[in-house]
């Protein structure tokens, strides 16, 4: 695999603001890796994204994404790229179907046509086909003022896959989405990752949607403070631990410490691995278990501990 | 997975193309959706026509030499399309507020073909109001050959790009609406006494001289009133430069604040 987004000592600093928003940025992403940039509120996630997709311009650093310089062969990228921005883009006076097709058009996907039934059938099957997976074919030809939030991020997932991008951007993508919607849509953008090869770049606040991802990059107050996959961060951070009890509590504590077993009591037995397996502590265990449990961390619980530690506020 | 695929079209000068002509889609659905729009597009000529220009025809119209009637609803003709062009072209304001520039300007098009497709747009409106303003003639007696307005209809395009792009240098430093309306009117009001639209200009000297020949409305005006008044006697009293010379203006002016403003509004977006 060979980089596709490549960040170097990128730096942002907004009119008369007093700290840089990004601030000599370093990261890269392979080319079809499904990347996380995580960090709390006002971190620099969508100063980066924006940077990254040539809508912001940046003070210092290079940024280069398909091979192309973000700044100077800014069209060029822009061919490269879709993007789900942080908020809704749509024109709210338009139908559903004719946000896409100004899109299309834009990116040069087919001839403009006043109308759906005038447009080549190839863009009509692909809207139909993009729709009926999102599940808003009913709503297709409503003005957008009467969508739901939900139906309008959805509308703007078929947007930004229309032109077939070699690197999605999504900026909180599934921000006001119920859990449902929240499934199917990742559901269909991961399919579109296997189908098509894309690059994702996802940001979101939902820390499990990125408990998949190839790397997850952490920013906080426009830093890099952590790049790594995300196992790796939860090893570095966390462990797994045993959550034990039993009736008899008191055979079941002299039993641990007679196993050189370290715990700590939080109404349950929290029994650390401490260089054993699940398997080879419950294996050396005879006092009879009302509850057990194996707590695997999440990356939630890694991205807090981390922003704990590392001075940041978690979300 | 359909059986035809879509494919990009290479051509670059295809996909430019077909920018401005569906960003200037857009904005005339916009307009066909909204009554409102459609109805003060129609109400603008009975206001500035109707009620402006009559009361100034009844009460100012003596001792100039040529039939006011005319001079004025010429003026009243151009001076529709700049106003219902610069006033549609806030809309992209309205862009910006609700993130609808970010959709249009992270898309590999030039942004030339953004603002003209914007300006070709805003002429829809325009033209309606043109018309208005021909029909409201028509109750007061003032007619056009078809041959004037045809030669009317042909050059406004040149007229819309002319003030479309005198708009985008408002557009380029304002990103709210109540300013961008204010701006506007502060553009718009003026240029209908400075430019000559209803009232002659052939006397007028010192700063208001100047600001009048900077007026890219000077000089479509007086192309118009060339074309209406060409071989007849009153040509010399109406017209004040040769076209040649108002087209040359016209296309500098457009060209000069097309890339001013063009620039001052990709940069704004970009440089924050």
């Amino acid at each position: 695999m060979s980089a596709i987004i490549e960040v170097n000592d990128l730096t942002k600093r907004y009119k008369n603001a007093k700290e840089p928003a990004v601030n000599c940025v370093n990261f890269t992403v392979e080319d079809g890796e499904f990347f996380a940039f995580l960090g709390p509120n006002g971190a620099g996630k969508t100063t980066t994204i924006s940077i990254l997709t040539t809508t912001l311009a940046k003070t210092s650093g290079i940024v280069r994404i398909s091979g192309f310089d973000a700044e100077k062969e800014a069209r060029k990228v822009r061919e490269k790229v879709g993007i789900i921005f942080q908020k809704p883009s749509l024109d709210p006076s338009l139908s559903a179907e004719e946000n896409i097709r100004f899109h299309a058009c834009l990116y040069g996907m087919c001839g403009y046509r006043p109308g759906f039934k005038l447009m080549p059938a190839a863009y009509r099957n692909r809207v139909m086909e993009l729709a009926e997976i999102v599940g808003i074919k009913d709503v297709l030809f409503k003005p957008v003022k009467k969508l739901s939030g939900g139906m309008q991020r959805k509308l703007e997932i078929i947007r930004s896959l229309i032109h077939t991008p070699q690197v999605l951007f999504l900026d909180e993508p599934t921000q006001g989405l119920d859990a449902v919607s929240r499934r199917s849509l990742w559901d269909y953008i991961n399919n579109v990752r296997k189908r098509n090869g894309t690059t994702v770049f996802l940001t979101t606040h939902y820390i499990d949607e990125a408990e998949n991802v190839d790397k997850v990059c952490v920013i906080n107050r426009g830093k890099i403070t952590a790049c790594c996959p995300p196992e790796e961060m939860k090893k570095s951070l966390l462990r797994q631990e045993l959550i034990l009890n039993a009736e008899d509590r008191g055979s079941l504590a002299t039993e641990l410490s007679e196993l050189g077993l370290s715990y700590t009591l939080d109404g349950y037995f929290i029994v650390p691995y401490q260089g054993l397996s699940a398997q080879q502590i419950i294996a050396r265990l005879n006092t009879r278990l009302t509850i057990l449990k194996i707590h695997e961390p999440s990356l939630e619980d890694a991205y807090v501990e981390f922003l704990n530690k590392t001075g940041g506020k978690a979300e | 997975m359909s059986a035809m695929v879509l494919q990009r079209n290479k051509s670059k000068l295809y996909r430019e193309l077909n920018t401005v002509v569906a960003i200037a889609a857009r904005d005339i659905t916009l307009v066909l959706k909204s009554p409102g729009m459609l109805i003060m597009s129609l109400a603008m000529p009975i206001i500035m026509m109707g009620m402006l220009g009559g009361n100034l025809a009844q009460n100012m119209a003596g001792g100039l030499g040529f039939q006011y009637g005319r001079f004025m609803m010429i003026g009243m003709l151009i001076n529709m399309l700049f106003m219902v062009t610069t006033m549609a072209m806030t809309s992209l304001v309205d862009d910006h507020e609700t993130d609808f520039t970010q959709e249009m300007l992270v898309s590999p098009v030039s942004r030339y073909s953004i603002v003209v497709g914007k300006i070709l747009g805003s002429m829809f409106g325009a033209i309606i109001s043109m018309a208005g303003t021909l029909v409201v003639g028509l109750f007061m007696g003032i007619t056009l050959s078809l041959k004037q307005l045809f030669l009317i209809l042909a050059l406004s395009p040149l007229m819309c790009l002319s003030a479309g792009a005198l708009a985008m240098i408002i557009i380029g430093l304002i990103k709210n609406k109540r300013t961008a309306n204010l701006a506007v009117m502060f553009v718009t009001m003026p240029q209908i006494f400075l430019s000559g639209a209803i009232i002659p200009i052939n006397h007028s000297s010192g700063i208001l001289l100047v600001i009048s020949r900077l007026m890219p409305m000077t000089y479509c005006l007086d192309l118009a009133r060339a074309v209406v008044y060409a071989g007849t006697p009153e040509y010399g009293g109406v017209v004040l430069f040769n076209p040649v010379i108002n087209f040359a203006a016209i296309a500098a002016l457009t060209v000069f604040c097309m890339i001013v403003g063009t620039f001052g509004f990709a940069r704004s977006e970009r440089n924050r």
